[in-house]
């Protein structure tokens, strides 16, 4: 390697709940070539400087998915995240734990939430004897089929999804988007017999909590795109039970309102959405609104070029070649 | 007191399949690991799983190619077993949920693997290892047992010549604790990281054969480390042999497709040893690239193909070489890659010691020999964990409750308590580093007398200064310090086995290459190596290899 070296400076949230108050973060600073790797940084450190900085990690290839941390505030692998774009955009480089996961000490975090979730869609085959797997050969499947399941089949389990979820920051009810994915790898399983109920179970078990901010697929380093799954998730309990819940009638009313006028009727939407019940317990902080921003209740009415509107949906409703 | 019938050590494949056997046979079983286990190193596993179901292959087909590939050493009535159980143990973790790549009829696609005379090796994409722990775990998720996550053993239990329990480190909380076990299943795979230059993951320490060793169990084969011709130049990290086996070609700083000297049947799809030594060959004799490397070349295969069926090394060749390998050559170079020796067992997992039993890498059955066959140790994994699972849950059946006495702990662990004590004393990192270093140097891919005394040397020094190491993080949470200093001691003893081994075998064998002794040498050497702790160290004998039908010929490809 001819490769000159750069000095990196590195604060590392410390904290060892046992004793320590509080978190604090070390600064370290060393020489290093741009494309070191952050894990391989870290690991420095221990080796060389501090051997009771705390960590997970163990293939150093993107495969195993211990090393995931925030790197710039950004939920990352430190094993695939290289220092160079980092320092040349942020001047250094700030390490912390996952979010949304409690500290065991350092960035060691407590993952058991985020394997309850994982455990809660019911990762496996559903069977129906019925319905019996080929005796002594294997279930036959298209390279199509395989498709299906997208890039589902690539996670490491990493949670750096999770840590980035603003969904899982506010509500522990939301499975998370890993969680998710994992459920539309089943969903789409040929082998799986459990379709129906998967789909009605979870739209009441926190489908609809998904935020669609995408930060989950932005933070994946697998590129599954869980944010996408969720939405084809979405779209596929519709198809299979209509609007049940909150989520999937605002969904609905939503689609259709937009579909009359090419706008917005806020006031049908929460009709729509959680009922004549549902309006009057929403009436005081409607009329606070209103009181407020008189402009937003406007009459009623068609937009213009209503006609290239119609085109979306006809676009819309065309059957779908499959993925 | 925690106790279990059967208590399983690792969490990858083997240790896995096991458990499922031991849990199905109606024991009650606890898996205990110092990772995760999806976080396992059989997820790392990228090429696919050996299994003769094709129209035109057939199990004594795979059976002689494994045979071949082992150069002789590999035993027969074993191979036989374990080639005759891959078309269902392929087919069953198909039902478990296993997401395959298929053939355009709906059956799983094969592709062609190095030493194998069909295209016989069933795959997901690159990244089968991962497919099949995320089967087994999720199908393991339906059944009941104990998980012991994030501990790391430490010893073996042994009273009145039986295996009755573990030590462990609770990571967690930083306690040792003894767990009580009828049975104990060693599946704590490889310890590749006794090299610096490995395709291995960092926790693969081999802590379960150490705990074995130190127990006085044989352990078998250990001279016979596999290189991996394709890893990474700068990092190690490994390059499928499917990237050959979907056509990837090896080229010199001359241009020259090279293999056609080495294998001139087969070219790049002959045995992981015998391409790995030619590419030394090649540098060694000034035809590298200036970085020392070889080049693999994918891009005669088209984008569609690289980018679908090698998807994720060409994401490690993008993030960690900087190289796209649709438009670029990938810089390669040997890394270690797997160990075919370990803990000796019989086909069903038993090892010398009662009630203790291995699987997968951490074991040695024989079936690899002297070199393994890509493809072939994940179908390991499977078979002989089920094997070991059912043996041990057997054994447990009717074995005596364990007997463990809480007083004991505190003297069985005192010496490594004492690290954490200690104002001076050597640091684990710089041991390790040191051993790996002293690996890579002395007991690489060719090997000869003064190299191996001179490692030897090291190697014992190093044992002697490991009698004296210090753990200074002194926080009882996950400290990283004290397992870093567990996994050393762990490896630096295994380390001195392969290298008395690699002595004192004065000939040249599938992945033992002796400079000094070129040439195979049946009469005197068709034998597997058998070493036992002693207290000036390894002693080793011989034991016959098991023959059926296959007569020892050269091996040529």
């Amino acid at each position: 390697m001819t490769e000159g070296t750069v000095k990196a400076t590195f604060d590392i949230y410390r904290y060892d709940p046992g004793h320590d108050r509080a978190p604090r973060y070390q600064r370290y600073t060393l020489d290093l070539a741009p494309h070191t790797p952050v894990l391989t940084a870290l690991l420095k450190i221990r080796a060389e400087i501090d051997p009771s900085l705390a960590l997970r990690y163990s293939c150093r290839s993107a495969i195993c998915g211990s090393c995931a941390m925030q790197v710039n505030s950004k939920s990352r692998l430190a094993c695939e995240t290289q220092i160079g774009p980092e320092l040349a955009r942020d001047g250094r480089i700030v390490i912390e734990p996952m979010r949304n996961q409690s500290v065991l000490r350092d960035l060691v975090v407590e993952q058991e939430p985020f394997w309850r979730n994982y455990d809660k869609v019911q990762p496996h085959l559903i069977l129906d004897p019925r319905h019996p797997m080929p005796e002594g050969s294997e279930n036959p499947m298209t390279p199509e089929e395989v498709e299906r399941f997208r890039e589902t089949p690539r996670c490491i389990a990493c949670a750096a999804c999770f840590s980035a979820c603003p969904a899982v920051e506010a509500d522990p009810a939301f499975p998370g988007p890993m969680a998710l994915a994992k459920l539309y790898r089943f969903v789409v399983d040929p082998r799986d017999q459990g379709h129906q109920d998967r789909l009605a179970r979870i739209q009441t078990e926190g489908l609809w909590l998904c935020l669609r901010c995408h930060l989950c697929t932005e933070a994946c380093p697998k590129d599954v795109r869980p944010s996408e799954r969720i939405r084809d998730l979405k779209e596929m309990a519709v198809a299979v039970q209509g609007g049940t819940e909150h989520g999937s009638k605002h969904a609905i009313g939503f689609k259709d309102n937009i579909r009359d006028r090419g706008l917005l009727n806020e006031m049908k939407l929460v009709r729509q959405t959680s009922g004549v019940v549902g309006v009057l317990e929403q009436l005081p902080q409607g009329m606070r609104i209103v009181r407020k921003r008189p402009e937003l209740i406007r009459k009623p009415h068609r937009i213009e070029g209503m006609d290239e509107v119609e085109k979306i949906y006809e676009a819309l409703d065309r059957p779908e070649e499959k993925p | 007191m925690l106790k279990h019938d059967v208590v399983v050590v690792g969490a990858g494949l083997a240790g896995q399949r096991a458990a499922l056997a031991a849990i199905e046979a109606g024991r009650d079983v606890a898996i205990v690991s110092k990772l995760h286990p999806l976080r396992s190193h059989s997820g790392a596993a990228q090429g696919g799983i050996n299994a003769a179901v094709g129209k035109e292959d057939s199990v004594d087909t795979h059976v002689y190619d494994t045979v071949k590939g082992s150069d002789y050493l590999g035993d027969q009535d074993a191979i036989e077993l374990f080639c005759r159980e891959a078309g269902p143990t392929v087919v069953e973790m198909e039902h478990f949920g296993t997401i395959f790549s298929r053939a355009p009829d709906g059956s799983l696609a094969r592709r062609p693997f190095g030493g194998a005379g069909f295209p016989r090796t069933i795959y997901a994409a690159d990244r089968t290892g991962l497919a099949l722990l995320q089967a087994l775990w999720e199908h393991l998720g339906t059944a009941r047992f104990t998980l012991y996550e994030e501990w790391a053993l430490t010893s073996l239990i042994v009273r009145d010549g039986r295996v009755q329990g573990i030590v462990a480190l609770d990571r967690r909380k930083g306690d040792f604790a003894q767990i009580g076990a009828k049975a104990v299943i060693l599946a704590t795979g490889p310890f590749g990281r006794v090299y610096g230059r490995t395709t291995n993951a960092h926790s693969c320490t081999g802590d379960g054969v150490s705990a074995a060793y130190a127990a006085g169990a044989a352990l078998k084969d250990m001279e016979f480390v596999q290189f991996h011709p394709t890893a990474l130049m700068e990092t190690a990290i490994l390059i499928t042999e499917g990237a050959r086996g979907e056509g990837g070609i090896l080229k010199n700083a001359n241009e020259e497709r090279f293999m056609s000297r080495y294998a001139p049947h087969v070219l790049e799809l002959a045995s992981r040893d015998v391409v790995s030594r030619a590419i030394l060959t090649e540098v060694l004799e000034g035809r590298g690239f200036p970085d020392g490397s070889v080049h693999l070349e994918l891009m005669h295969l088209g984008k569609e193909k690289v980018e679908s069926r090698l998807q994720e090394i060409c994401d490690f060749a993008r993030s960690f070489a900087g190289i796209d390998p649709v438009t670029q050559p990938i810089p390669v170079y040997p890394a270690q890659h797997y160990m075919m020796g370990g803990v000796g067992t019989d086909s069903h997992g038993a090892t010398n010691l009662r009630g203790l039993y291995a699987a997968g890498e951490a074991a040695c059955v024989s079936i690899h020999g002297a070199n393994r066959l890509g493809g072939n140790s994940l179908l390991e994994t499977l078979v002989f964990g089920r094997f070991a699972g059912e043996a041990a849950a057997a054994y447990a059946e009717s074995a005596a409750a364990p007997e463990v006495h809480d007083a004991d702990l505190d003297a069985s662990t005192a010496p490594w308590r004492a690290w954490s004590s200690r104002s001076d004393g050597e640091d684990p990192s710089t041991l390790r580093t040191e051993m790996q270093a002293t690996m890579d140097r002395y007991v690489g891919i060719y090997r000869n007398e003064a190299d191996l005394l001179e490692g030897l040397r090291r190697i014992r020094a190093l044992k002697e200064r490991a009698k004296n190491l210090r753990v200074v993080d002194q926080s009882r949470v996950y400290n990283v310090n004290l397992t870093d200093a567990l996994e050393t001691a762990h490896m630096i003893a295994l380390a001195e086995v392969i290298v008395v081994g690699a002595y004192a075998r004065t000939e040249s064998r599938g992945a033992h290459s002796r400079t000094d002794y070129p040439k195979r040498d049946d009469a005197r050497w068709m034998k597997h190596t058998v070493a036992v702790r002693a207290a000036e160290g390894p002693q080793l004998s011989y034991s016959p290899v098991a023959y059926t039908r296959w007569e020892p010929k050269e091996r040529v490809y």
